[in-house]
């Protein structure tokens, strides 16, 4: 097997939920030796989170625990014991990466600052994700995904006109803040590389949302415009570049859609051909985009009308046959079963997990030539590594960690 | 101080595909030198523009992706003398982003397999809608096309009684693309610090598709372990069960976002207090609403209907940033549901100097736009120029190129 190329990284993992995992998922799944730090006492909740598998959770059946937390090694370790925070400093101490998503000031409160952590270990990187960041009037709020969506501008732009925001319906935030995180960790374990030098990475949810829609801000600094106004959001309608069509229209069978965007004349016309030149495709009223956009209503229905009678991959492979952007809006169980694409390109893998059995993950993006990521182990049963860890980072003995066992250092 | 990837040196050919990862390169101090045909980058077509006047020097939207680049044409599809100049570029840089069709960069040879020979350590990323191989390789996708294809649109939508029958929602502000640039760039600095070991570069095969079908959530653990789709509900998670509603419209006519009501007591104790003072929730002091499960509507808890239906006219009673700020101090995440632009006047994103004044053709004086996804302590993000007015950089590069002591 290549070499993996985040091999020799050692990152003390004190995050839980969502955003932290996802970034050392990506950590995890580049080889980096990603020690997530658990207790009992606070168990990361996506461990009972759905779906579980059985009928009562167990910390070590959820489905979603072990598509977050692959890759991963899981040890036991109460940080209010005094032995236990002496050992997590320890850990540490050879260690190249703490990163944690707690409010900001938690960890300050166990004493373990960005200062402190530079004597526990001076080239230390250490990220923290937080709502709003370490400094500022607001550092004390909190969020969760959604709060981050509404905050910063995400949630009002999807939604039909008239309706309320219709949002994402699931934590984008989330992913998106652990990518910005996993970007800047990267981007400092190549400046340490270079010079050394170790630093803090200070990320707020709330701004790696905002930075996601530059030019919605432009258009109220330069324009003096504001998104909330008539006729915004558009639905499926396009907002910039303004085209048309640019929709969701029904296929045949229950909550069948495809979306279809026409960006160009050209496009316009493959379009036409592909649906076989309906005396409708030649009205006036859609020789330009420009006043294709004016007839939006009218137009997006005979597309409608025609679509409806189709089925939604067959109509996808003849318009994208005729060079028109169009896909089926895939549900979960149309990209697992279905998406050839997906399949072609081995997409679905199998690991094998104690309480779980043999459980289906998704491959690693993006894909590398000569260090690709690679699918090593499922989710850690919680406190799965402890012994390994603790003997192999920190050499203790088995008596010495028999010891700590029986002292409560390890729960 | 300056960037992480100061000493980087990153050749461009994107669009609205791929842009956004040359930026999040360039503002952490790489020397982004961006090739476009003698019309300009697709993107500079992308609106809105200053004062709603298109122009390839004039659209908002590639103002903002393209800060800290340098901008060159090159007619790779016509001259072979520029291809050799776009060789020459690539050869002398340690990284090279494109976007092209699958099959193209072989056409005008700028394939992996031809930069290898003259730079082994070149990280050389394609960014592509589904790949460089299988059935839908050549399909052409948009940021519409992307998030249907990939599944994050298949989670947002409406409850029926509030749009019957209604479709897949499109997020909008290009979050297809900006996803598929946040793989883009984790795989490219991923081969960097691999290359910091070995010296040695390598090819990336990013897939805009892969990239959003990673990105969401519990939708495709719901399917994999218990063969169940999630369904869409207005404004929240999409789920396997019907849930409460999240936003409820403020007093200004705004929504708020409000939800894990209930889950400490600390946190309910406080806002009961905070509604009673306004008077709402007397009847929270009964019995009944002491125990957190029967308070949780996640948790089928008996009272939580009622809990839901009293916010909700609360919230109605008060303006929506009142509600946000007072929910947070409860230790409620609760947030305003803002237009993307009313983020300028939160004025805790200003004490952390997030935004940045940019400049260019049609404005007179300077505006702001959001700044640094990350906050670095040694290394910092960094705004030195906007983005480059078509070609601004030509004759430059080329001088650098034809003598390296320049630059």
């Amino acid at each position: 097997m290549a070499t993996l190329p985040l091999q020799g990284v050692r990152v003390i993992d004190l995050t839980w939920i969502i955003a932290g995992p996802t970034a050392t998922r990506f950590l995890g799944d580049f080889g980096a030796d990603v020690i997530k730090i658990e207790h009992e006492q606070a168990v990361d909740p996506i461990r009972l989170g759905r779906p579980i598998v059985g009928d009562h959770p167990t910390l070590n059946n959820s489905g979603f625990f072990n598509y977050i937390n692959r890759n991963k090694r899981s040890v036991l370790l109460n940080v209010r014991h005094p032995f236990g925070m002496d050992l997590l400093k320890r850990l540490i101490a050879v260690s190249d990466v703490v990163i944690e998503n707690f409010s900001a000031g938690t960890l300050a409160s166990w004493d373990l600052d960005y200062p402190k952590l530079c004597e526990i270990r001076e080239d230390i990187i250490y990220c923290s994700i937080s709502g709003f960041g370490h400094t500022g009037r607001d550092s004390e709020n909190t969020t969760w995904g959604p709060t981050a969506q509404a905050l910063g501008g995400l949630t009002l732009t999807s939604g039909l006109p008239g309706k309320p925001p219709a949002g994402w319906g699931y934590s984008f935030m989330d992913h998106t803040a652990g990518y910005s995180a996993t970007i800047a960790i990267l981007m400092a374990l190549h400046h340490r590389n270079r010079t050394g030098e170790g630093q803090h990475i200070d990320l707020s949810q709330v701004e790696a949302a905002t930075v996601l829609n530059g030019p919605a801000v432009l258009d109220r600094t330069v324009n003096g415009r504001t998104w909330r106004r008539e006729g915004l959001p558009p639905g499926n309608r396009a907002w910039e570049p303004a085209v048309a069509p640019h929709n969701t229209y029904p296929c045949l069978g229950d909550d069948r859609w495809i979306a279809i965007a026409v960006m160009t004349q050209a496009e316009w016309e493959a379009l036409g051909r592909a649906m076989a030149e309906p005396p409708w495709v030649s009205d006036e009223r859609f020789a330009s985009n420009a006043s294709r956009l004016v007839h939006q209503d009218i137009l997006d229905k005979h597309i409608a009308d025609w679509t409806s009678s189709r089925h939604d991959y067959e109509t996808m492979e003849l318009l994208q046959a005729a060079g028109v952007r169009a896909a089926v809006c895939q549900k979960p169980s149309d990209r697992v079963e279905k998406d050839p694409q997906l399949k072609a390109r081995d997409w679905w893998q199998r690991l094998s997990h104690t309480e779980l059995g043999n459980t289906v993950h998704d491959s690693i993006a993006p894909r590398l030539s000569e260090n690709p990521g690679a699918l090593r182990k499922a989710s850690p049963l919680i406190g799965e590594h402890t012994r390994e860890v603790f003997a192999e980072a920190l050499g203790l003995t088995e008596a010495e960690i028999d010891e700590f066992m029986e002292a409560g250092v390890f729960m | 101080m300056s960037g992480p990837l100061a000493a980087l040196r990153v050749v461009e050919i994107c669009d609205e595909l791929g842009q956004y990862a040359g930026k999040l390169m360039a503002d952490m101090g790489a020397d982004v030198v961006k090739l476009e045909p003698p019309h300009g980058s697709s993107a500079r077509g992308v609106g809105p523009f200053v004062d709603d006047e298109p122009g390839p020097n004039r659209s908002l939207n590639f103002w903002y992706h393209n800060t800290n680049k340098r901008s060159v044409v090159l007619d790779l599809d016509n001259s072979e003398k520029d291809r050799e100049l776009a060789r020459d570029l690539i050869n002398g840089a340690d990284v090279f982003l494109e976007g092209l069709p699958p099959g193209r960069g072989k056409d005008l040879a700028l394939d992996y397999d031809t930069l290898v020979v003259a730079n082994p350590s070149l990280i050389h990323c394609a960014i592509t809608p589904f790949g460089q191989d299988g059935p839908w390789a050549n399909y052409h996708s948009s940021d519409l096309v992307a998030l249907a294809a990939g599944g994050p649109m298949n989670m947002n939508g409406y409850d029926p009684e509030d749009a019957s029958g209604a479709p897949p929602i499109h997020g909008k502000g290009d979050q297809a693309y900006n996803t598929g640039a946040h793989y883009a760039v984790m795989g490219i600095l991923t081969a960097l610090v691999a290359r910091d070991a070995s010296g040695r570069g390598q090819y990336i095969d990013c897939s805009m598709h892969e990239a959003l079908s990673s990105s969401t959530e519990v939708g495709l653990p719901h399917w994999l372990y218990t063969n169940t789709n999630i369904f869409r509900q207005t404004g929240r998670h999409a789920a396997v069960i019907r849930t409460e509603r999240w936003l409820h419209r403020a007093r200004d006519g705004k929504d708020v976002l409000v939800f894990n009501i209930g889950r400490s007591n600390e946190s309910w104790k406080k806002l009961k207090i905070w509604m009673q003072s306004h008077g709402f929730g007397k009847q929270f002091d009964e019995e009944r609403f002491d125990d957190p499960s029967a308070r949780q509507a996640a948790r089928g808890g008996t009272e939580a209907k009622e809990i839901f239906q009293e916010v909700s006219r609360f919230v109605a009673a008060l303006d929506a940033d009142d509600v946000y700020r007072g929910a947070q101090a409860c230790g409620l995440p609760w947030g305003t549901v803002r237009s993307p632009d009313e983020t300028v006047d939160d004025l805790h994103l200003h004490d952390r100097g997030h935004f940045v004044e940019t400049k260019g053709e049609g404005l007179e004086g300077r505006a702001l736009m959001p700044g640094a996804p990350y906050v670095m302590s040694g290394t910092p993000w960094e705004f030195r120029f906007p983005a480059p007015k078509l070609g601004e950089h030509t004759d430059e590069v080329l001088r650098e190129l034809r003598d390296p002591t320049l630059g």
